[in-house]
């Protein structure tokens, strides 16, 4: 251990912008400094987006329950600061013990998605770690990732000794328990990641041979000898088991989504076809009512935050959610505390409990079509109708809302022109359906702000083969919703094309893109989930350095029954499921939810040996 | 006030790491303190109710504080010693409670009454001595006003009306340390980093300023200055 580096980084602090960022204290920070085992967790992104996650916020509790294990956290340091510290001379630190990183037994790296890869050299480098794990001994820590990214790791997985697939709360004691009694017994390098292969749901990428397959993606060909050909994603079969952090670190800085946080349920089975969470995350696991609201109402007390967000990826599904949202109400009434709801389906029921957490306050309601006709909805198996969507802001109308957000998207499979007009008229329609339900003083507040995305598609869904679409058509896409969509009352804005088209290449390649990734942040990508920071310039040349056409890799067809960069990665739903998806969107026709209906057979119940856990009985619009 | 609501005044350092929080950063802080503090805090009327609470003064980032001051209002009566109790259990380590106690309804509001601040700045340089500076000091001083730029705005301060006191310059050691009284104005005041670096500049002196503290935050009255608490 060397002296702490408190001292060195006070100086560089006057210098650099929010150094909230870099100072730790914060209420709900554990310090452990006489531990045996010291991880750092780190977020590939600065502090105040990184003190959002809640895997980070789990995990950290988890590993600092364990005797003599200490996890701290760690952030990328912005530009600026990253400047200083490397002319400076100092390496990155755990915020809590402000020793290097560089000493510690693990280094933890979160993969939120693919924009954040350059991030993940950047944080290495800063720690003077070395990037390749082929150029690591056991006088480095052991660098392990987790997160919604590896479920395709390999462009990222040489930067790696480990991936952790799927959910950690269990996970994480066994991987440190493996980790420790391998370092205490004096193993090799490759004996402590041999060791490590043996926990279920960790990927070791150096195991694995490799070899170039179809249009130029490598491949996972064979598994060394006593590993696992397929890793299979770690699942916790009742989410109840592991109550919310009740005392997560309270930020001083104004960080994004800045409230606490419990979650409700894990996994949805709506089955968007584009949705790679509502895949990976299956199957869908409620807490109880009571739970939700225990641990919402202790969170609160131990943070002092004065909002709770009701957190998951369809948070309005929960069987006993107005149960929830009553009892939360009436326990907070008189505290100033607000509760929130992530995201809300296109139905009445949704509004109502929207009016039960906005008690009077004009907050905009945000609501996903992602398609603007019935057909190519049912492609998506997006179960909204129209109608649906018209009577839900006619209520939110009613009820005294006059803004609503609707999300889109484009470059869907099949998609036609006459879809992308399709939003306009349903745009309009939205409009018209808001101007006649308020009264006739207030028509003119009446604002629809339309966000428009490109489809990116993405590992274990059905989309997975399905090209992406060029730039240039995407541009021409643009010009055609642009010129359908109503003026009045309309706000249209888009997602950055150039960032999706980096984000999809991302998604489905293969080790080879690792060069790519390690020449553009020789040549500066750092932040590129940062609109400002963004240049796929640099990326192109990054591509071009590696003798990589990223046009021609992006509109790949890929073809089922090939070998795939992420084959040897399973989330437990079956490539046969993924087919006849693949097939019924083709088809126009629409898959139920599992949650509310019969089982739909896509296998992730019994390859991972779990099981739905509902609070009550789903009901609502199916 | 609403009928049934307390006004408490407590009095709070920002020390140590905390000095980098800026002045929303520690109101926030201090805000949740009191909710975790299981306290009856009163809340505001209208559409989105907030704990109801008013803060002095602004620090500058970077800037720690021995006595800051904010009130917070209850909306039942319970003695000032158990909620400086309660907050001392709920409080980061860097922004502890020092003292609190109810006050009138009818005061003034924290930052229009506190117009004076002192401080502390450290000042480190090779050969610099205690001497120097305060010639530099009384050099610029004497000029009587000095221009500042800030985010491409000039101001203009009277340095008889900003520093009601004189300036000291004292050896601690290898340290030097500076004490100003500094008259805040609604317009924004001198910041005293700033009369250290053109005081230094214009004595073609070389020393940097290692931490600067604000000591005491005062009310002035007819016939002199004194605490809020």
């Amino acid at each position: 251990m060397t002296d702490s580096l408190w001292g060195q980084v006070e100086r560089l602090l006057p210098g650099v912008e929010r150094p909230a960022r870099y100072i730790d204290a914060e209420w709900g920070a554990i310090r452990k400094p006489e531990c045996d085992y010291r991880a750092v967790l780190l977020y590939p992104d600065t502090y105040e987006v990184g003190m959002a996650n809640q895997a980070l916020t789990i995990l950290y509790e988890r590993l600092n329950s364990i005797d003599g294990v200490a996890a701290e956290r760690a952030f990328v340091p912005w530009v600026d600061m990253a400047d200083a510290m490397r002319a400076a001379g100092v390496p990155l630190w755990g915020l809590e013990s402000f020793e290097p990183v560089r000493t510690a037994d693990m280094f933890g790296i979160t993969l939120p998605y693919e924009l954040t890869h350059s991030n993940i050299l950047e944080a290495l480098d800063l720690a003077g770690i070395p990037l390749r794990a082929t150029e690591r001994t056991n006088e480095h820590p052991l660098v392990i990732g987790g997160g919604p990214a590896t479920f395709n790791p390999e462009p990222i997985a040489p930067f790696f000794d480990a991936l952790l697939i799927g959910e950690g709360e269990e996970a994480v004691t066994e991987i440190v328990a493996a980790h420790r009694q391998a370092r205490d017994a004096g193993s090799t390098r490759e004996g402590i990641l041999r060791a490590l292969a043996q926990v279920l749901g960790v990927y070791v990428p150096s195991l694995y041979e490799t070899s170039q397959g179809a249009g130029g993606r490598i491949v996972v060909t064979e598994a060394g000898e006593g590993v696992s050909a397929t890793v299979e994603k770690r699942v916790v079969p009742d989410i109840g088991t592991y109550p919310t952090p009740e005392c997560p670190v309270v930020p001083f800085m104004d960080v994004v989504h800045d409230r606490a946080t419990t979650e409700v349920l894990r996994g949805c089975t709506r089955g968007c076809r584009f949705c790679q969470a509502g895949m990976i995350y299956r199957p869908v696991r409620e807490r109880t009512a009571d739970d939700v609201v225990r641990d919402a109402l202790a969170s609160l007390r131990c943070t002092g935050h004065n909002e709770i967000s009701l957190s998951s990826l369809s948070t309005t599904d929960h069987s006993q959610i107005e149960e929830i949202l009553r009892r939360l109400a009436n326990r907070l009434d008189g505290t100033a505390t607000t509760v929130s709801l992530p995201s809300l389906r296109a139905d009445a029921l949704s509004v109502d409990m929207a009016r039960i957490v906005a008690r009077g306050r004009s907050r905009g309601l945000t609501l996903a079509p992602e398609a603007g006709s019935q057909r190519l909805r049912d492609v998506i198996n997006k179960n909204v109708t129209e109608e649906d969507l018209i009577s839900t802001v006619e209520h939110a109308s009613d009820a005294g809302w006059h803004r609503v957000k609707l999300y889109f998207m484009i470059g869907l499979p099949t998609e036609t022109d006459d879809d992308i007009r399709g939003i306009g008229s349903l745009v309009g329609k939205v409009v018209a359906a808001m101007r006649e339900r308020v009264s006739p003083d207030r028509r003119g507040s009446v604002r629809v702000s339309v966000s428009v995305a490109t489809l990116v598609p993405k590992s274990h869904t059905p989309f997975q083969w399905e090209p992406q679409l060029p730039l240039a058509e995407v541009e021409r896409k643009q010009v055609v919703l642009r010129e359908s969509m109503p003026r009045k009352g309309v706000e249209l804005s888009w997602h950055d094309s150039d960032v999706s088209f980096l984000e999809g290449l991302f998604a489905r390649g293969g080790r080879e893109l690792a060069d790519v990734i390690e020449n553009a942040w020789h040549s500066g990508a750092r932040f590129d989930a940062w609109g400002e920071r963004f240049d796929l310039g640099r990326w192109r040349d990054a591509f071009a350095a590696a003798g990589i056409d990223p046009d021609e890799q992006a509109a790949q067809c890929l073809q089922p029954g090939e070998q795939l960069p992420w084959s040897h990665i399973s989330c437990g739903v079956s490539e046969k499921y993924l087919l006849d998806e693949r097939d019924k969107a083709t088809a126009a026709e629409t898959t139920p939810d599992c949650s509310f209906e019969a089982c739909t057979g896509c296998d992730a119940c019994q390859d991972l040996d779990v099981d739905i856990v509902l609070g009550g009985e789903r009901r609502g619009s199916r | 006030m609403a009928a049934g609501e307390f006004r408490l005044r407590i009095c709070y350092g920002k020390k140590d790491r905390l000095r980098f929080l800026s002045h929303l950063e520690v109101s926030r802080a201090l805000e949740r303190t009191a909710r975790r503090a299981d306290i009856p805090y009163a809340v505001t009327k209208g559409f989105t109710p907030r704990l109801k609470a008013a803060f002095g003064p602004a620090l500058p980032v970077g800037t720690a504080g021995e006595r800051e001051y904010w009130d917070i209002w209850m909306s039942r009566y319970i003695p000032a010693e158990e909620i400086l109790g309660r907050f001392e259990q709920a409080t980061p380590q860097g922004l502890e409670p020092v003292d609190a106690a109810y006050v009138s309804e009818g005061l003034p509001s924290l930052s229009a009454a506190c117009t004076i601040g002192v401080y502390e700045v450290v000042i480190e340089g090779e050969r610099l001595t205690a001497e120097q500076v305060q010639d530099a000091l009384d050099g610029v001083v004497a000029d009587g006003e000095i221009k500042v730029e800030r985010k491409g705005k000039t101001k203009v301060f009277d340095l008889a009306s900003s520093l009601p006191k004189e300036v000291q310059a004292r050896s601690y050691g290898q340290e030097i340390r500076v004490s100003f009284t500094i008259r805040m104005g609604p317009q924004g005041s001198l910041r005293p980093e700033t009369l250290v670096y053109v005081a230094l500049d214009s004595a073609e002196l070389s020393g940097a300023i290692t931490c600067i503290t604000r000591t005491d935050t005062l009310i002035e009255e007819e016939g002199g200055m004194r605490r809020p608490l």
